[in-house]
């Protein structure tokens, strides 16, 4: 009989880190599942598979990746350092908060990126100072931002996200104006359940809301974070909205869109880049909410989770600091800061929300009566064409921005069909005016046809119209 | 426990039904007993001669440092050596041998005592010479608790027994309720206390019961604390039942504590003049047998309470054997130690390897710590010999009760982290030391 010596104490319970990854791990590919079905359903199953491409790709490339700086780095058991790098949650929350339009080859060079420079220099799990997901993200938003696989941009970013109109709106508008902002989202109920365009995974607040309380009563995530930064997400944009005269709309709208419980979810509750102590937790979420609807409101930015996260990650081991010695003779100092971290943050939030100004979207609606293309003075675009040959001309024309180019097709003196070739106008705005179904209405135009601005959008809608014109025009000659 | 500090308790899986119904086994005479001179940190020095016969009640040996401590024979025979080997508390100590001559006995240890007409003085005599001490695990001599009881609110008995499958406190409790009251009211006396209660868990409904019945018409009250680890812990328990937190000792908070097996030794040594001879042992685990409490003199060897216990189970080649509850308990590597009167258990483990991930910087230790410290931030700070953060940390505040090393998901042996950091804390503060 051997009788062994380990240090006391001698009991364990059962949850253990792997058991924690894996519960966030199916809770993730639910998300996916879920991504996957609607895409599906909503824009053909090709869209739909994109998603699980999106995935595999990153998954694989994290795996990959990781396996191959541990045989670098010379460890020896590269199966088991692989399996307790978690490298694969990391791939799939950075695939759900990223755009289903964005290209593989993105998704591949941004995983290995966040692997090797956000996670594994660092000294690999557990040592990161960034959240290593928020950090992929952030490269691809802003080193492949025009990088879109072009057959999916038509398709499925057609419309602007909640987020893109209502920054169109400048976020204030009156209650009734609300009303029928909404309707293009089919309503707030049918945003919760994840019914409307934005990134892959933040869609469903219901299913979010569901994965995020199963964790919490398993107790693989604290709950002192998500509720603290939602809760203060809903009070700031409660009183926000009251300063403004808004209804309760303002403060679900702003809770339920965008990245917030996503956010709040899956990626705030990462123990390695938050504080260690509830009180530290506490900090850190006041201020990413403060930091989330600041930069939502006022930056040119989508949404200001993101970036919240990665701002708040940098000040964490600042926090740590703070919260020190016997929390228990401590008690009432670390109340204090938690106290002063709170209602600092919340105000500065509120004062920002309370110089919101509403604007008008940037240029005129659809109610604006339109008038033939041939009377339209299309001069300051730079409108030009090419014929290529059987009716097909390739047109260019400057919008908002830059220079839109498109094919247009004429047929007996008629536009016979319109596909845009470059879009180089604001991302989810100008490109309201290239969907497939804004375009179709161009279909059986002639130059004495008037033709709707798609509204919103009405630089862009001008460069098509002029490149429209000037192909019927050429034809005609 | 508040919103900003988490729980800092939590309810562990108790496994006490192995042994709470069993009867307790009382069979165990061993040939030969050691018993440690030894008490906490400090020797005790023997009062008999090799070759001296002795009965159950001699005194046979005593601590005469600061504190005064008697220690008396649990079996009739005679003193044939004294031998230096481990001690269940993993330090080299003296232990005197008695060969048991199975006669049993007796001499009377102390003179019939009414602690009720006694002066106060007298009673604290009584307690002191009668060599009672801390039997819930510290093994401090009881009477220093009780020298300068002023301003006492609440004289507490500690009933709760909060380590994992442990349960002699219960079995002593139920056979020897009336010893239970005579020693609770003596020590009530004796620490002036405005109110005194029995704590025991919630989940024991049917000693709560008998507990109330007992003390029916006492001032002692019983009152019951939830099920969780480390209810029994002296600042716990003190917090869970008046709300206070203190400094160093519980009288900061106006609470006076003793383990109920110490009440019983007290009322066994008023009652019937016998000093502490035996001791209940939970002898339990995934490991053993026949899992049980056993009835032992103080001084047998952990290896025949095993065998009396049918031995381990089969196919079992690698095991932990802890002395006490798996929690606060060491495991001892090998099975030569002996029962010292502070021991109330041994639990045998299987020898499960644990697969240690990285700290992913949860704070579930943090959470859970029932001193508030923060043991992962204390693990790191170790290991990065960094001893300006280490000083802000409270590190020895740290009591090793283990919750961070249970609580821990990537099973790393956190507690383990923290001793070192209070021995490399010691290091640099002892002269000599590099600062």
């Amino acid at each position: 009989m051997k009788y062994t010596y380990k240090p006391s104490p001698n009991y364990r319970q059962k949850q253990s880190t792997i058991s924690i990854m894996r519960d966030l791990t199916v809770c993730l590919l639910s998300i996916v599942l879920f991504a996957t079905v609607y895409n599906a359903i909503r824009y053909g199953f090709a869209t739909g598979m994109r998603v699980i491409l999106m995935t595999a790709a990153a998954v694989i490339t994290a795996l990959v990746t990781e396996a191959a700086y541990f045989k670098v780095t010379g460890a020896k058991d590269i199966v088991t350092e692989v399996r307790h790098s978690f490298g694969w949650v990391t791939a799939i929350i950075m695939v759900l908060i990223t755009r289903l339009d964005v290209s593989i080859y993105a998704i591949v060079i941004s995983t290995v990126i966040c692997i090797i420079f956000g996670k594994l220099v660092f000294g690999g799990f557990g040592q990161n100072i960034f959240n290593p997901a928020a950090f992929g993200e952030a490269i691809i938003m802003n080193s492949f931002a025009a990088s879109k696989a072009a057959n999916i941009t038509a398709d499925v970013y057609s419309g602007a996200t909640p987020m893109t109109a209502m920054n169109s709106y400048g976020w204030v508008m009156e209650n009734s104006v609300f009303e029928e902002f909404i309707q293009q989202f089919g309503g707030l109920g049918n945003m919760m359940i994840g019914n409307y365009p934005t990134v892959i995974g933040a869609s469903c607040a219901i299913l979010i809301i569901i994965c995020g309380a199963y964790m919490m009563w398993k107790k693989d995530i604290d709950w002192h974070l998500t509720v603290t930064y939602i809760l203060s997400i809903f009070c700031i944009s409660l009183v926000v909205g009251l300063i403004h005269g808004e209804g309760l709309w303002f403060a679900i709208f702003n809770l339920i869109t965008g990245g917030v419980l996503f956010c709040g979810i899956f990626m705030m509750t990462d123990p390695v880049t938050t504080p260690i102590t509830i009180p530290g937790r506490m900090i850190f979420a006041f201020g990413a909410a403060a930091l989330t609807l600041i930069i939502r409101w006022k930056a040119n930015l989508p949404d200001g989770a993101l970036y919240s996260v990665l701002l708040m990650n940098m000040l964490t081991p600042a926090i740590d600091k703070m919260i020190k010695g016997n929390q228990i003779k401590e008690a009432k100092q670390i109340r204090n800061e938690v106290i002063i971290a709170g209602v600092v943050c919340t105000l500065v939030a509120i004062l920002v929300g309370a110089f919101l100004e509403g604007k008008t979207p940037v240029v005129a609606s659809s109610s604006a009566p339109a008038s033939a293309l041939s009377s339209e003075d299309f001069s300051s675009t730079n409108v030009s064409c090419t014929d290529q040959g059987n009716g097909v001309y390739a047109c260019s024309a400057k919008g908002f921005e830059g220079v839109n180019e498109a094919t247009v097709t004429i047929e007996n003196g008629a536009v016979k069909s319109i596909e845009v070739t470059a879009f180089n106008d604001t991302p989810g705005v100008g490109d309201m005016a290239t969907a497939e179904g804004e375009l179709a209405r161009y279909a059986g135009a002639t130059t004495s046809s008037a033709i709707d601005s798609t509204s919103g959008a009405s630089f862009t809608s001008t460069s098509l119209r002029a490149m429209v014109y000037e192909a019927l025009t050429m034809a005609g000659e | 426990m508040s919103l900003l500090t988490g729980p800092m308790r939590h309810h562990l899986d108790g496994h006490k039904d192995l042994t709470l119904t069993k009867p307790v086994l009382k069979t165990i005479d061993p040939d030969v007993v050691w018993i440690p001179l030894t008490n906490g940190n400090a020797p005790c020095k023997a009062v008999v001669n090799i070759g001296d016969e002795v009965k159950i009640g001699t005194k046979i040996a005593e601590r005469n440092d600061r504190f005064f401590l008697p220690l008396f024979s649990p079996v009739s025979g005679t003193v044939t050596a004294i031998e230096k080997f481990m001690t269940s508390g993993m330090t080299q100590a003296e232990h005197l041998r008695i060969q048991n001559d199975h006669k049993n006995t007796t001499v009377r240890a102390f003179e019939p005592f009414d602690y009720e007409k006694a002066s106060w003085e007298e009673v604290l005599d009584f307690v002191k010479n009668a060599g009672m001490l801390g039997l819930g695990g510290a093994g401090f001599p009881t009477y220093v608790k009780y020298l300068k009881p002023e301003n006492v609110d609440l004289f507490i008995v500690n009933a709760v027994e909060c380590e994992p499958y442990l349960t002699a406190d219960y079995k002593n409790i139920e056979e020897n309720i009336s010893l239970l009251k005579t020693g609770t009211l003596a020590l009530f006396k004796l620490s002036k206390a405005a109110k005194g209660c029995v704590a025991i868990k919630e989940d024991k409904v049917d000693q709560i019961a008998a507990l109330k019945e007992t003390f029916a018409g006492t001032p002692i009250e019983v009152r019951t604390v939830p099920n969780l680890y480390p209810m029994g812990w002296e600042r716990t328990l003190v917090f869970q039942l008046t709300g206070k937190r203190y400094g160093m000792l519980p009288i900061e908070a106006g609470c006076i504590l003793n383990n109920a097996s110490t009440a019983i030794a007290l009322g066994n040594a008023i009652d019937n003049g016998m000093p502490i001879t035996h001791k209940y042992v939970t002898v339990s685990g995934d490991a053993i047998k026949n899992p049980q409490n056993v009835l032992v003199p103080i001084g047998t060897k952990a290896h025949e309470i095993i065998d009396a216990c049918g031995g381990f189970v089969e196919n079992m080649e690698d095991v932990l054997l802890v002395a006490g509850g798996p929690m606060m308990g060491k495991a001892i590597p090998n099975d030569q130690f002996v029962i010292a009167p502070q021991n109330n258990g041994l639990t045998v483990l299987k020898n499960i390897k644990n697969e240690e991930v990285k700290c992913l910087r949860c704070g579930r230790c943090t959470e859970t710590c029932p001193s508030g410290l923060q043991p992962v931030r204390i693990n790191f700070a170790q290991k990065r010999m960094d001893l300006e953060e280490l000083e802000t940390l409270s590190v020895n505040d740290c009591i090793e009760c283990g919750m961070c090393t249970y609580i821990c998901p990537s099973k790393i042996e956190v507690t383990e982290g923290v001793r070192r950091a209070k021995r490399f804390l010691r290091a640099k503060a002892a002269p000599g030391g590099k600062k």
